[in-house]
């Protein structure tokens, strides 16, 4: 018990109490264990524990292919990609005018080769799939099926629009227009009343057409809606508040994370 | 003043402080003052309701769909015979987002132990692999059932973002997992887990704190845990009096920092003004 649970809790403690109160202190030994020794700690750890990685990845791998799990034909490709890897790595440079450790950047040799024309295709490909899933996940966000879905496909179409060359064409008269029928329909939705609606669409598409000829129809005045200024005041105002309203509260969740490992409050990571 | 232990133990910390600086404070910077009262401010908050809970005080926490959906999803893949995926995210042990993954897959095994549930746990750190074992193996422990328990349910992909992207992808596509839960740290590959999941038709629950990437689980997965709630889920998977106290602790420092909000924006106004010269928002900024 000693050693399973007051020893873990207790280094937890030192080292966090530590690293945080560190930040005051102008010591330099516990300015150096912070800044980097304990981060140096754990790079060394990390570089150890790799190992385990790489030999459970062998043996799952090995595994299915001897079991000839589901999918055992794709094991044998991570098999062989991690058997070339180490290959090009320890064994063969591949150009015997680089010195070996300078040979994974150095040019012509088979390290720098696999990791040119391997590594960084399959990377890229599997990168370039996001451009579809963004098409896709943002069909399944702009489908208007209640208001919050309906605001945020206004917002993105105002947003796009307003970062691209041609939203600084487009009038902001033209803008208006589009404003004055979309909130006909919230006032029909709201009255049900055709007089009601035809007054407020014709009223406002009257007095538009009226102002429009008096200050003669600047593109982009009324600033307001104006698409390339709409789009900065949403990106700027609502947009960071919501942002940082977010940040404040992961702020606070990592801090008391923080606080309950320091304090030993928190202990499920010796399995209570 | 409900718990007296806790003011003797503030108040000596205050007289401490009190007699540190007054010997000349050495060592300590100065210009950082502001923040560590704010740090023994929230500390002081957190453990005050921390022990009030301990002491038998409840408190109210509203339901998070997201968290009550996690057994759901556990229910829906044992009754499908399939398993549950999952990942906890592709940084290291040094993110606090991992920490509360690693945390919160203890959970999610204590469900999948009690309904004899496969679970499959890829990962991108070895160091990671390590933990998630261990929380892994006490929770089929502590529900009775090491038998089920496999050290190789917790396994190593590789570290690099994207072949883990693939990896994971490979998995779901192969395997068809009737759940993937998504709880930790993501970058750009969040979107591309979190589609091939929605593809395969699975139940999704994802939680993280990285917040360019909550747009893109919001739009793809059935629930999200957006920040705070995301470290709330150990309290409330957990029903923990100590753990629940903290959240109670952490919404009244939310109120503070409300309250500082308005009243800065008050005394910030004032200053533009030259009604006052104190800047309160350069005393607030941390040197």
């Amino acid at each position: 018990m000693f050693w399973k649970r007051t020893i873990p809790i207790a280094i937890v403690a030192t080292v966090g109490f530590l690293t945080l109160f560190g930040w005051f202190v102008d010591e330099p030994h516990i300015k150096n264990f912070v800044e980097d020794d304990a981060t140096q700690w754990y790079d060394i750890l990390a570089s150890f524990a790799i190992f385990l990685g790489a030999l459970n990845l062998l043996k799952m791998q090995s595994q299915k292919i001897l079991k000839k799990q589901t999918g055992w034909q794709y094991s044998i490709f991570a098999v062989g990609g991690f058997i070339f890897a180490i290959i090009a790595g320890f064994v063969i440079k591949g150009n015997d005018a680089i010195q070996w450790g300078a040979h994974v950047t150095g040019k012509g040799t088979l390290f720098k080769w696999m990791f040119e024309f391997m590594f960084t295709p399959l990377s890229a490909t599997m990168f370039a799939l996001l451009a579809f899933f963004v098409a896709s996940a943002s069909y399944r966000a702009f489908r208007i099926r209640n208001f919050e879905a309906t605001l945020l496909l206004i917002s993105g179409i105002i947003i796009m629009l307003g970062r691209v060359p041609i939203g600084i064409k487009i009038s902001a008269w033209f803008v208006l227009y589009l404003t004055i029928l979309g909130i006909g329909v919230v006032v029909n939705n709201a009255f049900k009343n055709k007089q009601i609606t035809l007054g407020f669409v014709v009223g406002g598409l009257l007095l538009t057409t009226i102002a429009g000829f008096w200050m003669g129809w600047p593109v982009d005045q009324p600033a307001l809606f104006y698409l390339p200024i709409l789009q900065d005041w949403i990106y700027n105002i609502p947009n960071v508040a919501g942002a940082r309203a977010i940040m404040m509260g992961i702020g606070l969740g990592i801090f008391a994370t923080s606080m309950r490992y320091i304090l030993g409050i928190e202990k499920s990571y010796i399995g209570e | 003043m409900k718990d007296k232990q806790f003011w003797i133990g503030a108040g000596i910390v205050i007289a401490l402080l009190m007699v540190y600086y007054l010997i000349g404070h050495p060592f300590f910077l100065s210009n950082r003052t502001v923040m560590l009262f704010a740090i023994l401010l929230f500390s002081g908050t957190l453990i005050y309701y921390t022990r009030l809970a301990e002491s038998g005080e409840s408190f109210f926490l509203r339901d998070i769909p997201g968290l009550k959906a996690v057994e759901e999803a556990v229910g829906r893949s044992t009754e499908m015979g399939k398993q549950v995926l999952y990942v906890p995210g592709i940084m290291d042990m040094d993110q606090v987002e991992t920490v509360a993954g690693v945390i919160v897959l203890g959970h999610v095994a204590k469900m999948t132990a009690r309904y004899e549930t496969p679970l499959n746990v890829p990962v991108s750190r070895a160091i990671v692999m390590k933990a998630g074992r261990e929380a892994c193996r006490e929770s089929y422990l502590m529900e009775g059932r090491p038998d089920l328990f496999q050290d190789d349910m917790v396994h190593y992909l590789t570290d690099d973002q994207f072949a883990y992207a693939a990896g994971v992808n490979g998995i779901m596509v192969r395997e068809e997992p009737a759940a993937c839960l998504y709880m930790g740290k993501f970058y750009a590959e969040s979107l591309i887990l979190a589609e091939t999941g929605n593809s395969i038709g699975a139940i999704q629950i994802a939680g993280t704190a990285s917040q360019s990437q909550i747009p893109f689980f919001v739009t793809a997965c059935d629930y999200t845990l957006i920040g705070e709630e995301f470290f709330a889920a150990s309290a409330y998977l957990s029903q923990k009096p100590e753990l629940l106290g903290g959240i109670k602790g952490q919404d009244m420092l939310k109120a503070m920092i409300v309250g500082v909000i308005l009243i800065g924006s008050a005394l910030r106004v004032f200053h533009d003004f030259g009604w006052i010269s104190w800047d309160f928002v350069n005393f607030l900024t941390v040197q």
